[in-house]
């Protein structure tokens, strides 16, 4: 279920995302994009399709809102998922239930 | 009506690696379990054990209050805000991770165990300015009292989100209290750490965890010596800012 994934990571810090990176391409099957801005990640949206978003460090809630409209804007096929912990242990799991959820 | 959910110690998702031996409540790395997603704003509760020099190295984290209470041993805290500190058992740290940092966690001894609570909440604000804290937690056998040593009033200088209250008890067999939640709307979860306990008439044994919301008064009572109880009240609905 989980195999074949592209996600977009988008935070700004950027060692944090790398470790978020790394995490999410070390997952069979995932494939882990990163956007270290706002800009990067709506252009990243609108360039290919995304199964999920991930929003991490420093995007704050009215960025959050900006990506859920360009989303909406444009029909994008794309959950958002809050990714709290900063590549933690959380990572996969918010994956997961975020992708149960859908179906 | 209060509403509750019993996760029983022997239902914990487990993890055991040469450097780490870990129970968890709710689904956490390789544990996943879509039904244990965390209660309210109480994401993590691990059950954790390091052997003698073994530990967590460098790593980051973000917009998480992550709270650890040592029960055996003592844990060597490094971050990137340059903090250093030994947490012992009677001590509590709290990492609020806000913005982000990277920090290691190792066993302070070389040779014996460190067992230690690993507690995340989801934080009231994003992206705030990380900080870290060290606090006493002074409960002691026989004291038969919840000694509160997280709340808005900032005891022990302990700073997490304003709107949760953590207590802990040592209890002698048949003491019995009431538990007034402070805030409508929050869930408390109790975790007996050891003994045996009934909350609100049932009966938890140790490192099992009862949530319950709906319910304004929690009724405890201790049913061994020396049995220790950890009580988390948490806001149940999750959005941070």
């Amino acid at each position: 279920m989980d195999n074949h994934l592209k996600l977009l990571a988008v935070g700004y810090d950027p060692a944090i995302m790398q470790v978020v990176g790394r995490l999410l391409n070390s997952h069979t099957g995932w494939n882990g994009v990163v956007a270290l801005t706002r800009e990067e990640g709506l252009e990243k949206l609108q360039r290919e399709n995304y199964d999920a978003l991930l929003l991490c460090v420093g995007v704050s809630a009215d960025d959050e809102k900006t990506f859920h409209r360009a989303i909406n804007y444009h029909h994008l096929p794309t959950i958002i998922i809050r990714h709290y912990g900063g590549g933690s242990g959380l990572l996969e799991n918010e994956v997961r239930a975020a992708l149960d959820h859908q179906q | 009506m209060a509403q509750y959910i019993l996760h029983k110690a022997d239902t914990r998702g487990h993890d055991h690696h040469d450097w780490l031996d870990s129970r968890k409540t709710f689904s956490f790395g390789d544990y996943y379990n879509p039904r244990r997603m965390g209660f309210g704003a109480l994401r993590v509760l691990n059950d954790d054990t390091l052997p003698g020099g073994k530990g967590f190295g460098l790593h980051p984290h973000d917009n998480m209050e992550i709270i650890s209470i040592p029960l055996k041993g003592s844990l060597r805290h490094e971050d990137s805000a340059g903090n250093k500190a030994i947490a012992a058992a009677g001590t509590i740290q709290v990492m609020h991770a806000g913005s982000g940092l990277f920090h290691s966690e190792y066993n302070n001894s070389s040779d014996e165990i460190a067992e230690f609570l690993q507690i995340w909440l989801y934080p009231e604000d994003l992206n705030t300015p990380p900080l870290y804290t060290l606090g006493e937690l002074p409960h002691h056998e026989g004291s038969n009292q919840l000694y509160t040593f997280i709340g808005p009033d900032n005891p022990n200088g302990i700073s997490v989100r304003k709107d949760v209250w953590f207590g802990i008890g040592y209890f002698d067999y048949g003491v019995s209290f009431a538990y007034p939640v402070h805030q409508p709307g929050n869930g408390v979860y109790a975790f007996v750490i050891d003994g045996r306990f009934s909350v609100d008439g049932k009966e938890l044994s140790a490192r099992d965890g009862l949530g319950i919301w709906e319910s304004d008064s929690i009724e405890v009572k201790a049913l061994s010596d020396s049995a220790r109880l950890l009580i988390m009240e948490v806001p149940m609905i999750i959005n941070p800012q």
